[in-house]
């Protein structure tokens, strides 16, 4: 059971973007660490250096109002041609629990919990119980049955994330949980999500990825309009 | 100075490394130069590519350690600045521009000649060169708008067209008439080594894995091994298509083709073939002439960084964030070029061996910069991947010989148009930015031994910006002591970063902060006629390198500045002064300046092994405004003799100042009787501007012992203190 004090958790912004969203939701993620990473994307057509020399001041600025009056917070600045190799690198530097996708909300009230078969289930409900151990907020963790699935599974599985949630100390009342036995997983996920604040993913089979965002996960992140949660499996 | 600001993202692997290395290389060149490399030197032609292919290796094992150790845009460029100074890094900067340009402007016409070619009946000069402007358009709009992560698409096309020429070597050399092949060389040895000269063009690129080595990951493996592989496996390919080609199609045929390997390809594989040659050859030339706009961008942005070139260039878009001034300005000089097709006939020969022509010289100054930079060796050159001793010097000097040798057999022309472009190199120097360049070149360093009489100060400048009356005073002070030794100054500036930190950060964190130095502290030398250096080591701590260069340098004296603060934080001076002053075993003194004038400056002595040298060191700060330094000295025990019989303490500050080596019309004395000498003190020293205390070198340990008054003077005096230490005992 990894204690919650010790997750980090990483959120990329792009720092290009003259108006950046304040990332209230810094806020609600009070309990763990935060990597606060500001990328500036650069095009293929310019030296990183030359962008870094002419909008440092500027980009670090923005994200140093971001993290102001905000304790815990680390920023880090990159000038990157890739956005998702940088993401992959600093979550590794600063061994990142979870990294946060695009998007913002100022309150976290409900918090949708899909999980697979995953190996790391043990890190998201502990991501989970920091979420909601210092609010008001309540949980529901959600499974698709694949169709040639015993569906007791399932639920199974969904009853052992209810109980080891309670055993951070969370009131049983504020968990709930939901058997899908039909549609596409990816679908249903994206479908729940509008009566959500946020959405906390384990990532996507490990051996089957060399990014954290893989695709399955990628495209299931684009059409889900809340912020989402990817707990990484470092283990 | 540390360099945790913003980092620059490594995100290219080898694969990425080769098939940029790769893809840049196989372009127009040998899909259009095998016709003219054949009517110039027969099936020998063969040769010439493979002499082509060793004078690029040569150059690329060079430039692997060179950008290994500096791993920052700008590629040959940078390095010869750096090496040689910017009369030399002007002309390699212009050569490289203009030689991409016409590399670019070459690969376009390539372009329109295959396109033109296959379709029967559209032969024509203004329709190769409309169709050559138009991609040439298409290229640069794209790269004004910018594009990101299109690398996937890149290596498909790459791979395509690299799996095309090879299937074309593969199935052509069971066409292969050996008649054609007779005779092998019908130009000799001349003709082999002056078409070496037309087809070194198509080896350029590979350069660009060392212009983008601030990007490359694991750079000391991946560097040296993809440029070496990419050169030697493309130089592999060319042999075999020249000697394919020289050996399928009859020299007369071969000779007059536009769109030779075309022609090869109609013989071994049919239409299908001359289809895809044709496909192939386009991506190339598309390929290439992309990375030559955008390369060129990158030696425009080096060289505005080095004050060599308008920063102007260097804006980025706005929105896109892309260089598209330099993108702009490059493309339009590059349609020029393609136009100039139509009143030339043969444009496409010359495009190529004016590039090839600035691009042998960018590398012969590269072997040149590597010699120098062994020799100088500076504190930041510290390659990760280094010529093994059987190559080095050997790489060098065969590379400049067979360099020269190449160079010797181009055609008149073309020397012509490749000196006009050196000479616009050096008047654009002595013109426009001589007066701008702050680097001067380690030539000097690698080749010249300092005369051994010297007087070095070391002066450590965190801020060079608003460090300039430190460096003012350090300049004075080794000027002052020129009868002691030709006066040097060495301004260090260390680039402070954790051991682990990417060296591309670091290479552009000291370069940011270290052109800014060189300037500030260059003005001032010059105005002291004092000889300066500069050294920017890198460490994790500052007080370690500071030591460290002392020790080198043999330091006749230290200054350092400091904030005045005394016993903060349970530090005597501060973190990083407390050390220093513990390890070093010069003079030195810690400098507070908190005034703009170092004026007539006050030293207060008392018997004791320090006095000498705080009085040394008053006259010597005296020199920057030229007034007369007082020695002032307060007797505690002599109140009830009164003022007349002075005579007992002012033969004490005599004697003082004679060791000190001043003639009694170099000082004023003053002498203070008085049995409070602090307030005593501080009521004389007002109306100075400077303060010279000596600091006690007793040491309690590893902490440093300092009296109750130069406490109290360090925190209440109005002007400027020094805190002065002599050298250490046991030296």
């Amino acid at each position: 059971m990894p204690p919650i004090g010790e997750l980090t958790i990483l959120i990329p912004i792009d720092v290009s973007n003259p108006d950046p969203p304040g990332l209230e939701v810094i806020d609600a993620l009070r309990p763990f660490e935060v990597i606060l990473l500001g990328y500036f994307p650069v095009p293929d057509q310019a030296e990183p250096a030359l962008i870094k020399h002419e909008y440092e001041d500027e980009a670090s600025a923005r994200l140093a109002r971001i993290a102001e009056g905000r304790d815990g917070v680390t920023e880090v600045l990159v000038f990157t041609h890739d956005r998702e190799a940088t993401i992959d690198r600093i979550a590794d530097q600063y061994d990142c629990d979870a990294v946060l996708t695009a998007g913002d909300t100022d309150h976290i009230e409900k918090v949708l919990v899909p999980i697979r078969g995953d190996a790391n289930v043990e890190r998201i409900v502990s991501v989970v119980a920091g979420l909601l151990g210092r609010s008001d907020a309540t949980a529901t963790f959600f499974h698709s049955a694949l169709e040639d699935a015993e569906p007791s599974q399932g639920e199974f599985l969904l009853r052992g994330a209810v109980e080891r949630l309670t055993e951070y100390g969370i009131d049983g009342s504020r968990v709930d949980w939901k058997l899908s036995e039909e549609g596409d997983p990816s679908q249903n996920i994206v479908a729940m999500g509008t009566a959500y604040d946020i959405v906390v993913l384990g990532e996507t089979e490990p051996s089957l990825r060399e990014r954290i965002i893989g695709v399955f996960l990628s495209t299931l992140i684009d059409e889900i309009e809340i912020p989402a949660l990817i707990v990484r499996d470092v283990e | 100075m540390s360099a945790d600001g913003g980092e620059l993202e490594r995100t290219l692997g080898f694969l990425e490394a080769m098939t940029l290395g790769g893809g840049t290389m196989i372009g127009a060149g040998i899909f259009i130069l095998p016709g003219i490399a054949a009517r110039n030197a027969g099936p020998a032609s063969s040769i010439s590519y493979a002499i082509a292919g060793l004078v690029a290796l040569l150059a690329a094992l060079s430039l692997s350690e060179l950008a290994t150790g500096m791993p920052i845009a700008g590629g040959s460029y940078h390095y010869v600045n750096r090496a040689l100074g910017g009369l030399f890094g002007a002309i390699v900067g212009w050569g490289m521009w203009t030689g991409l340009m016409f590399a670019s402007a070459f690969y376009m016409v390539g372009f329109g000649q295959y396109i033109v070619g296959p379709i029967p009946g559209l032969d024509g000069r203004h329709f190769v060169i409309a169709l050559g402007l138009l991609g040439l358009a298409l290229l640069v709009g794209v790269n004004y708008y910018g594009t990101d992560e299109s690398t996937a698409l890149q290596n498909w096309m790459i791979g395509t067209e690299t799996a095309i020429v090879v299937l074309f070597v593969a199935v052509g050399l069971f066409f292969i008439d050996s008649a054609n092949l007779t005779p092998f060389a019908p130009t000799g040895p001349t003709g082999i080594v002056a078409t070496t000269g037309i087809v070194f063009v198509s080896f350029l690129g590979f350069e660009i894995i060392a212009t983008v080595a601030g990007e490359i990951k694991n750079p000391s493996r991946t560097i040296p091994l993809s440029m070496i592989l990419s050169v030697v496996s493309v130089t592999v390919l060319y042999v075999l298509v020249m000697l394919v080609s020289t050996g399928v199609v009859p020299l007369e045929v071969l000779g007059q083709s536009p769109i030779p390997v075309s022609d090869v390809a109609e013989v071994s594989m049919g239409p299908v073939g001359v289809a895809a040659i044709a496909f192939a050859a386009i991506i190339a030339a598309i390929s290439s002439s992309n990375s030559s706009i955008l390369a060129a961008s990158r030696v425009i942005y080096a060289m505005g960084r080095d004050g060599l070139m308008s920063d102007w260039f260097n804006e980025s878009h706005e929105r896109f964030y892309t260089p598209h001034r330099a993108i702009l300005t490059t493309g339009g000089v590059t349609a020029l070029l393609i136009a100039l097709g139509l009143r030339v006939d043969t444009i496409i020969a010359l495009l190529a061996e004016a590039a090839s022509f600035s691009f042998l010289v960018a590398y012969l100054l590269v072997h040149v910069s590597l010699v120098v930079f062994r020799q100088a060796d500076p504190d930041e050159y510290d390659p990760s991947f280094e010529l093994p001793s059987v190559l080095y010097p050997a790489v060098p000097v065969l590379g400049v010989v067979l360099t020269v040798v190449v160079i010797s057999q181009m055609a008149t022309v073309i020397v012509l148009i490749g000196s006009g472009i050196i000479g616009l190199g050096v008047v654009w120097y002595f013109a426009y930015a001589r007066r701008r360049v702050v680097g001067e070149g380690l030539f000097r360093e690698a080749f010249e031994r300092t005369p051994a009489e010297t007087y070095r100060v070391v002066v450590p400048v965190a801020n060079p910006e608003t460090q300039h009356g430190l460096l003012r005073l350090a300049a004075a002070t080794a000027h002052a002591n020129v009868e002691r030794g030709t006066p040097e100054l060495v301004a260090v500036n260390v680039v402070e970063a954790p051991q682990d930190t990417e060296l591309q950060n670091i290479e552009s964190a000291r370069l940011d902060h270290q052109r800014e130095l060189l300037q500030n502290a260059r003005d001032i030398a010059a105005e002291m006629d004092v000889h300066l250096r500069t050294r920017s080591p890198v460490g994790p701590e500052i007080s370690a390198s500071v030591l460290d260069i002392v020790a080198q340098e043999d330091a006749d004296q230290l200054l350092l500045g400091w904030d005045g603060a005394v016993g903060e934080d349970g530090y005597a001076f501060g973190h990083t002064i407390d050390p220093i002053l513990g390890g070093a075993s010069c003079d030195v003194s810690l400098v507070n300046l908190s005034r703009d004038s170092i004026g007539t400056p006050v030293a207060l002595v008392a018997p004791g092994p320090n006095a000498p040298v705080v009085a040394r060191r008053a006259y010597e700060f005296a020199t920057v405004e030229g007034t007369r330094p007082t020695l002032l000295y307060v007797d505690a025990s002599g109140v009830e003799t009164g003022s007349d019989s002075d005579g007992a303490d002012e033969s004490i500050v005599r004697e003082i100042a004679d060791s000190a080596g001043l003639d009694t019309d170099e000082y004023d004395c003053v002498v203070v009787a008085d049995d409070e000498v602090e307030e005593a003190l501080m009521g004389a020293i007002e109306g100075y501007d400077t303060v010279c205390i000596g600091l006690s070198d007793r040491t309690d340990g590893s902490g440093i012992v300092y009296g109750s008054i130069t406490r109290s003077i360090s925190e209440s005096a109005a002007g400027n203190v020094a805190l002065v230490r002599g050298t250490k005992t046991g030296r």
